[in-house]
């Protein structure tokens, strides 16, 4: 113990943040949990605890095929972006210093962007009268307007692997930048070739990067139900969706709590996941 | 190596799509905010300022707008106490289990989808009798940028030798000295990119919002309803404006942060590890 | 010399030590960082606590300035036990092994911090704070920061810094280690002057015996938590109670087991593996694991002074500059010597193989125990 550890009083810190962090956090986690096990009864809640949401999770196959169906596309718009983004921050890294700077910053903007915008914008591209269909039109690759671009699962997908981009990319090209020249040069004069630098050092040492980034992803777009409501249309309908539907119109809280309570075991996962693969033992 | 150079030219092109995936978008909205659109193309005569006008006059997207900075504001200071005690806390006792095990709650509202933060927290607040309105977005998004903050100033004290403390101590001062005249000054300028940081989250923030909204919506509700109900060309307008503001306050970002530490790269790898 | 029991020259006049500690224990957990130990530091001296890392020596150091609680024991400072006092009112400062220089403030601030949080007058702190930068040759720099200095600058601001408050004892903790060599040697004069000069009583650690044996009055020799040995350099260089201590300062040449035939009133004379020696002084108190430690340096051709002698074949020799070092073995016992002469640009280095005729002095070796206590 150190003349600073005791500058804080461990019992008064610990008293005020746990408390603070379980006023703010912890309760209202815990009684989301604990909502998940009561029922609706004629448009009120009933507290007697229940195992009847589960019950239908499991049992009525509409939730498990949208269940599905939302996991897959978060999965693939992670596959999708994990390549797209490590070959970019592939790109940015071989680039001279300024250019780099001047890329992640270019790349940090739209991070900071509305995300409603960013979904909104995404709809001008992919509409009827988009610019995609307005350029292909032009190109001459297409004679009419596709309008299977828009309110489908395709867009939600297209729509959240844009949006989400910048998550993979800046872990991975985090995790590039971070490689001592030294090491390279090393590898260089043991007389590896510029192939195996890369399978064999840039490589694993940059896949936690975008492990992390992976992860980002997948739990966004696992959850996210702006891109399906503004984009997906009746057809795009995702888990997040029926969540947030349930605390709408429907009107079924605990119904929706356990829902998300599914959806909260999966991100943990993930993120367990995440932390056990992205931290290797070199790194701790 | 001239086999390399076909797989140079792929990667750059990967990289000149996803760069142009993520500004086309943006650049089409901003393009229209000025000029209409016929079959598909853009009529460069029309160009007007109209759509501009006429949002000005959108009393409902002014009060939005307060709203919105009068949360962010709020979401960021109490964010900030609490970060910055809880980041001291951490990093006096290193090895303490109280303090580790409260990193994991700080990041959990982070981490998890922000579906799962609105939700709880509006489950808690109705059970709580606390009826649902600005003091509720506020806690909400203190919650959800409490880990940004916690990080960057965690970072900033780990990075501080241990002894500067020991040496306060050791010259005679006290702990409110030490904290005053030591630790803060050492904050300033991470708390400041946090804070501009955790307030550009809060301004964006959606998702968590439209659990926790009463009657008095923040700006990107007040934006999902419009373009819910459909189309209207202001919209463009003000999503110029907003995106205008996005990027002061990103420069404004990696102009702090550059003078804090290093390149803006670093900022992800400060909140994602 | 000095007195043989204090090894202090101010030992004798000066009634109570500045510094008294008496029974100081730290533990980390289970561990034992320093076992209950008796330490006195005089007025006015320069004292080292040496010894190699994991000895405790720092620990020892942190507990005295209170950034280390004790666990046990009795820390006494001018006659009043400061053990329960906390860190900002002890009446003494550190130098820290980095400095602990405040990053944000310039020189002038860091080095009137210990005045400003004790809400000094501006211009009476400006005043002490030119002064301090005048002792340590600062003043040209009293604006700039810490990572614009170079490791000296930054050593006499955490001097400076240190020395502010006119404490009477000044804890420095291994404030030399991150200094080059040339620039080492010339931070250890300054240091030595500005004690001598001050006043002030410093109680310097370090893990180097050359530093601790030029700068220092005393040395207090530590291993695995406890003092080994504490006495003037002189004392610790000539007459080591240790195998530890005689190996910590260069006495490498080890011959064991050793018996102890016959005590005479200057001498002891002892019977070892390679030979019947005369060593001057009497045996020491305990005789568990006794042994004849002789430096290497005083090794040396058979002659009046070097009246002790044996038979050696030479191994390897080797020419290190201003000095040459030679291996040489006893043949029967297989012993292995090591013998540091004096260059000799005249002389031709003897041939491998060849049998010497070697001696020491009597005076030049040291009759050493398992451990000190």
């Amino acid at each position: 113990m150190t003349a600073y550890a005791r500058m804080v009083r461990p019992g008064l810190a610990d008293c005020l943040l746990w408390g603070a962090a379980a006023l703010f956090i912890l309760i209202p986690l815990a009684s989301f949990l604990i909502f998940g096990f009561f029922s609706v009864v004629s448009n009120s809640i009933d507290y007697r605890p229940t195992l009847a949401n589960f019950d239908e999770l499991l049992s009525n196959s509409s939730y498990r095929t949208t269940f599905f169906r939302t996991m897959r596309m978060a999965f693939l718009v992670s596959a999708t972006n994990l390549v797209l983004g490590y070959a970019t921050a592939y790109f940015i890294w071989q680039r001279p210093p300024a250019w780099r700077n001047l890329m992640v910053i270019a790349l940090a903007i739209p991070l900071l962007m509305s995300y409603i915008i960013k979904i909104y914008a995404m709809r001008g591209v992919l509409g009827t009268n988009g610019l995609l269909n307005s350029a292909t039109m032009a190109l001459g690759i297409i004679d009419e307007p596709v309008s299977a671009l828009l309110f489908n699962l395709t867009a939600v997908r297209i729509t959240l692997s844009v949006v989400l981009l910048p998550f993979m990319v800046l872990p991975i090209y985090v995790a590039l930048e971070r490689i001592p020249a030294s090491v390279l040069h090393a590898a260089s004069d043991l007389g590896a070739s510029e192939i195996q630098i890369f399978a064999r050092v840039v490589l694993p040492l940059s896949l936690p990067g975008g492990i992390v980034g992976a992860m980002f992803t997948f739990v966004l777009a696992s959850g996210d139900f702006l891109a399906p409501e503004l984009v997906g249309g009746i057809e795009g309908f995702t888990y997040g969706r029926l969540i947030f539907s349930q605390f709408g119109l429907a009107f079924n809280w605990p119904l929706g709590a356990a829902l998300s309570i599914v959806l909260m075991i999966v991100a943990l996962g993930v993120i367990y996941a995440a932390r056990r693969f992205g931290n290797p033992r070199w790194q701790r | 190596m001239r086999r390399l150079r076909l797989l140079d030219f792929s990667l750059a092109s990967v990289t000149a799509f996803v760069y142009l995936s993520l500004y086309l978008p943006i650049l089409l909205v901003f393009v229209l905010s000025f000029f209409s659109m016929r079959r598909g193309r853009v009529n460069w005569e029309t160009f007007s300022l109209g759509w501009y006008a006429k949002l000005f006059k959108n009393e409902a997207l002014g009060d939005a707008l307060l709203n919105s900075l009068l949360v962010g504001i709020a979401a960021v200071l109490v964010a900030m106490v609490f970060a910055t005690l809880a980041a001291i806390n951490a990093n006096s006792r290193p090895s303490s289990r109280s303090a580790q095990f409260l990193e994991y709650v700080i990041f959990l509202p982070f981490l998890l989808p922000p579906i799962i933060t609105g939700l709880s927290l509006l489950i808690y607040f109705r059970e709580a009798g606390i009826p649902r309105g600005l003091p509720t977005i506020i806690v909400g998004h203190a919650v959800f940028v409490l880990a940004i903050i916690y990080r960057i100033l965690l970072t900033r004290l780990n990075a501080l030798s241990r002894s500067l403390v020991d040496a306060a101590h050791d010259l005679g001062a006290s702990n409110l000295q030490t904290f005053r005249y030591i630790i803060l000054p050492n904050l300033r300028m991470p708390l400041l990119t946090s804070g501009i940081l955790a307030f550009a989250l809060s301004f964006d923030e959606t998702m968590i919002t439209l659990f926790l909204t009463g009657t008095d919506a923040t700006l990107p509700v007040r934006l999902y309803a419009m373009i819910r109900v459909g189309f209207t060309p202001e919209i463009n307008a003000l999503i110029a404006l907003i995106l205008g503001f996005s990027i002061i306050l990103t420069v404004a970002l990696a102009y702090a942060w550059g003078r804090n530490s290093g390149s803006g790269g670093n900022l992800i790898a400060k909140t994602s590890k | 010399m000095a007195n043989p029991e204090t090894g202090s020259p101010a030992a004798a006049d000066v009634g109570l030590p500045l510094l008294r500690i008496r029974g100081l224990g730290a533990r980390f957990g289970t561990v034992e960082a320093i076992k209950p130990l008796d330490l006195d530091v005089n007025d006015g001296e320069f004292l080292t606590i040496l010894g190699p890392s994991g000895s405790g020596k720092t620990t020892l150091l942190r507990t005295i300035a209170g950034f280390q609680p004790p666990s046990a024991g009795r820390i006494e400072f001018d006659g009043k036990d400061i053990a329960d006092l906390p860190i900002n009112r002890r009446p003494f400062n550190t130098v820290f092994q980095d400095y602990a220089l405040f990053p944000h403030m310039t020189v002038r601030e860091n080095v009137g911090f210990g005045l400003r949080v004790r809400g000094t007058a501006k211009a009476q702190l400006n005043d002490r704070v030119d002064a301090a930068l005048g002792i340590v040759g600062l003043e040209e720099f009293d604006a700039r920061y810490p990572s614009q200095l170079s490791g000296g600058q930054q050593q006499r601001t955490a001097l400076a810094r240190a020395m502010i408050c006119e404490p009477r004892l000044i804890l420095l903790d291994e404030p030399l280690a991150a200094l080059d060599a040339a620039l080492r040697r010339q931070m250890q004069n300054f240091l030595k002057t500005l004690q001598r000069q001050s006043g002030i009583t410093f109680l310097f650690v370090t893990h180097d015996q050359s530093e601790a044996i030029t700068m220092s009055d005393r040395i207090c020799v530590m291993r695995s938590g406890s003092i080994e040995q504490i006495g003037t350099p002189r004392e610790l260089y000539y007459r080591p109670k240790s195998r530890f201590v005689a190996a910590f300062f260069g006495a490498s040449n080890i011959v064991e087991p050793c018996r102890i035939h016959e005590t005479r009133d200057d001498a002891t004379i002892v019977e070892t593996p390679v030979g019947q020696f005369r060593i001057s002084g009497p045996p020491p108190d305990s005789s568990s694991g006794l042994a004849l430690a002789i430096r290497p340096e005083a090794l040396g051709p058979e002659d009046e002074t070097r009246v002790n002698t044996l038979e050696l074949e030479v191994v390897a020799v080797s020419f290190v500059g201003s000095e040459t070092i030679t291996e040489l073995r006893h043949r029967r016992t297989s012993q292995v010597f090591t013998m540091k002469t004096r260059s000799d640009p005249a002389a031709r280095p003897p041939d491998i193989g060849s049998i010497l005729n070697i001696g020491f002095d009597p005076a030049e070796c040291a009759l050493v125990t398992e451990a000190a206590n």
